[in-house]
């Protein structure tokens, strides 16, 4: 019996780059390495205009806070330090390097000789930041943080090989092609966290994989393989976790706070690379797919690479675009800019028509259907939260718990009546979260006159 | 395809002074299901058309007429106080297609064919876009017409008999002793009595009734086909029908209560209204739970009204209560959003035990 969790959605998952062996992708001849790549503070770069820099060169640093350094994807010479819009409007540092072809590896970095028992968990945390590597299932939080977080707070590690969105395959061809690159990882990461079991979670849609996992691991008593029914949003940690141990992640909290903690198949790959060969997270695999791209692929290509290369690298497009998206179709974001770089979280690139994606010409008009309750794996009233969320009324959209919205986005596929739930609930999320920001800077100025009050009155001159 | 390659391939070596391709950005997620409230509208039309035939069998092409002039007329009065009103046309979602067939069906094929203007003109203007169009009215807007219409009562309670032609296209028809039908099974029941009628026949549609109503088999047809098609849920018809259907055993008078439950389900409007008119998207409520409830209340509100009212429209009756009711029926399921939960085992992961 698969496990599972209730709601959700069954869809097509156009897997159709499941049989397309992972390429490597030559290194551009220019790539531009944004310097915030994942949440968190933007690194400041370390290198001037001019300098030559080697691959896996670190680049960019973080002085102080929550965040990962950053490394260089090539070898050559920084032309430029410039300024980059993001998708979401924000802008940011970025590093242009010319590359020179000659993938010369920074000489400052080698593998990770003591044995792994020897090894103590800060040691691990700290090479794992030190090879910035963030996580790399889209939501990209900085992986050490994560772990040191966890460390003597969880029971259970689980390596999250869901890929719930449709297109994307990059991590069930992972898991086909290098499956010991993520066992190992996760060994380490068993290491680090002091826990001697790991739990393997995939869809029933990549039964291939897990018959490999299962062969290669019938010895090892560390692994568990775990078959999970394909269902959206199953890879959402929330969902895994209750599909594994039947506890429901109470709003608000980390999977840490009911003893979990979950890294993606590909950050696993990505920590042992940085053991074994002490390269930092410098390349990642995409998925490039979408009705418009001519022959979808997965590649293994530089950070820093523009989205226009992989494209090209396909073959080009065949038709008119509609929309660029960088991540899956139901939780991705949309590029207006085709030199957009590939980042530490872009797991895919996905070209659609203008036919092939969501179509805006209808008037959206709520039928009162009832289609998204069912579908959506937070058990909430979606249709009811985008008609408060329209006339404004935020206090009744809190009552129906538009916090726990995970934006799944599963509402606004099945919605008949075209109402874009998924955005509708943002907006009410955003002037939620604004507002509670208000109330506690006011509770907050509110104090501290007090307190200054008898401040004052204490010590008068 | 080939020729429109080249214009929206962005040119491969763009300098950083040319224009670049710019793309439409837009909120997630980016896919969406094929199902339209267009093609939910269009199965329901395809549902209710084996009981469209039939009727135009039983009770000949009268009822098509009929039908037609109510149909005609939806479209025309939204398309007209649309444009009246300066508001985008919707005629195009079908929406006003159904409930002028379901008006065209709730009339009997006797009625005078301005009876179908007047009921449409009630639906659309009045119930539907009065309070904000589709999906904004608060009850059915078939039923409160055939409810208004009953302002008409002798034209709402003249039927034919089975297989008596009237004239297609008369306005109205002259009708003679021998043409009308004494009786349906819904007078006979009121009484107390088992219905003329075998069950079989009622079962098959040949009984006096309106043009919609008497094929059970038929309706029942239609209602499988919405639920494959996941149109409807089967929460609210079978709710319904199951709640009549047992009631009615209970409070069947001295004799065969199997027999008289099953005539107070196929005898009437119910099923129709439990498979087309209850599930009434704008109407019913959204959550399962709530719409078993409300199932249930449409079937208790209709024996009531079978047993101590004047009419036998239990079933409109009942329906048009139990939407006003909607609302409070969704807010009081409200389902518990997942996390928090409070018999949630919160914090208490076991470890993983050694397999």
């Amino acid at each position: 019996m698969a496990l599972t969790f209730r709601g959700g959605l069954l869809m097509n998952g156009h897997k159709n780059t499941r049989g397309v062996q992972i390429e490597y992708m030559p290194s551009p001849d220019k790539v531009t390495i944004p310097m915030s790549q994942h949440i968190g503070t933007p690194a400041t770069p370390v290198v001037k205009v001019g300098d030559i820099v080697e691959k896996g060169q670190k680049i960019g640093d973080i002085p102080a806070g929550l965040g990962c350094p950053i490394h260089s994807s090539v070898s050559g010479k920084v032309t430029a330090i410039t300024t980059l819009m993001l998708s979401n409007g924000r802008r940011c540092k970025a590093i242009e390097i010319e590359n020179d072809h000659l993938d010369t590896v920074y000489s400052g970095l080698e593998p990770f000789k003591k044995r792994l028992g020897d090894t103590s968990a800060e040691e691990i945390v700290e090479i794992i930041r030190n090879a910035g590597i963030a996580g790399m299932g889209g939501a990209t939080f900085p992986t050490y943080a994560k772990i040191q977080s966890a460390i003597g707070k969880v029971q259970r590690l689980i390596i999250n090989c869901a890929e719930c969105e449709p297109y994307i395959t990059a991590n069930h061809r992972l898991l086909l092609e290098d499956p010991a690159s993520v066992i190992n990882g996760a060994k380490i990461l068993l290491k680090a966290l002091s826990l001697r079991k790991c739990d393997i979670a995939i869809e029933d849609n990549k039964i291939d994989a897990v018959k490999k996992l299962r062969k290669m691991l019938s010895e090892s008593e560390l692994f568990d393989v775990h078959v999970m029914k394909t269902k959206y949003p199953q890879g959402d940690e929330r969902q895994i976790i209750y599909a594994l141990t039947g506890v429901e992640l109470p709003a608000g909290k980390l999977p840490a706070d009911v003893g979990c903690i979950i890294f993606n198949a590909e950050t696993c790959a990505a920590i042992f690379k940085a053991f074994h060969t002490g390269m930092p997270s410098v390349e990642r695999i995409v998925t490039v797919d979408g009705d418009c791209v001519k022959t979808p692929k997965n590649l293994n290509v530089a950070i820093g690479t523009p989205y226009s290369k992989l494209i090209e690298y396909c073959g080009g497009l065949k038709k008119p675009v509609g929309r660029l998206i960088s991540g899956g179709p139901m939780m991705g974001t949309a590029e207006w800019d085709i030199e957009t770089p590939v980042t530490k979280g872009t797991s895919a690139i996905l070209v659609f028509s203008e036919k092939a994606t969501r179509q805006y010409d209808q008037k959206p008009v709520c039928i009162h259907c009832g289609r998204c309750i069912p579908v959506c794996p937070m058990h909430l009233i979606p249709t009811t939260l985008a008609v408060y969320s329209e006339i404004g009324r935020y206090d009744i959209c809190d009552e129906y718990d538009a916090m726990c919205c995970v934006e799944c986005g599963a509402c606004s596929y099945v919605c008949p009546g075209a109402v874009p739930i998924t955005a509708l609930i943002r907006k009410a999320k955003d002037n939620l979260r604004a507002q509670n920001a208000a109330k506690a800077a006011l509770a907050a100025s509110a104090e501290k006159k007090t307190a200054s009050e008898t401040e004052k009155g204490g010590d008068k001159k | 395809m080939n020729d429109e390659k080249k214009t929206a391939t962005p040119s491969k070596k763009s300098t950083e002074k040319t224009e670049k391709a710019l793309y439409t950005v837009t909120s997630s997620p980016h896919i969406k299901a094929q199902d339209t409230s267009r093609s939910i509208m269009i199965d329901v039309l395809i549902a209710l058309a084996p009981a469209m035939i039939w009727a135009v069998y039983v009770f000949g092409f009268r009822s098509l007429t009929i039908t037609l002039i109510s149909v005609l007329s939806c479209v025309g009065f939204e398309f007209l106080y649309q444009k009246l009103l300066h508001k985008p046309i919707t005629i195009l979602d079908f929406s006003a297609c159904v409930t002028g067939v379901l008006i065209g069906f709730n009339l009997p094929s006797t009625a005078p064919l301005w009876l179908p203007i007047a009921g449409s003109f009630f639906a659309i203007v009045i119930v539907k876009q009065l309070f904000g169009g589709i999906g904004k009215n608060i009850v059915n807007p078939t039923l409160a017409a055939r409810v208004f219409l009953f302002s008409w009562t002798t034209h709402m309670t003249t039927f034919a008999k089975p297989f008596e032609k009237l004239s297609a296209s008369a306005f109205t028809v002259k009708l003679s002793e021998d043409v009308i039908a004494t009786a349906t099974p819904m007078v006979y029941l009121n009484q107390g009595a088992l219905p003329q009628q075998s069950l079989l026949e009622m079962f098959l549609g040949i009984r006096p009734g309106v043009i919609g109503e008497v094929s059970v088999l038929l309706l029942l047809a239609g209602g499988v086909y919405l639920l494959i098609r996941k149109v409807i849920t089967w929460h609210i018809p079978v709710a319904y029908i199951l709640t009549v259907g047992l009631v009615s055993i209970f409070t069947a008078p001295a004799g065969n209560a199997i027999d008289y439950s099953l005539a107070q389900m196929m005898g009437g409007g119910l099923i129709l209204g439990a498979v087309f008119m209850a599930t009434d998207y704008t109407t019913s409520p959204v959550n399962n739970t709530a719409r078993l409830i409300f199932g249930v209340g449409c079937g208790l509100l209709t024996v009531f009204i079978r047993i101590f009212g004047g009419y036998s429209e239990g079933v409109s009756f009942s329906i048009l209560i139990m939407n006003l009711l909607v609302y409070y029926l969704d807010r009081f399921t409200k389902p518990i959003a997942f996390g928090k939960r409070k018999s949630n085992k919160g914090a208490e992961v076991k470890e993983n035990g050694k397999s």
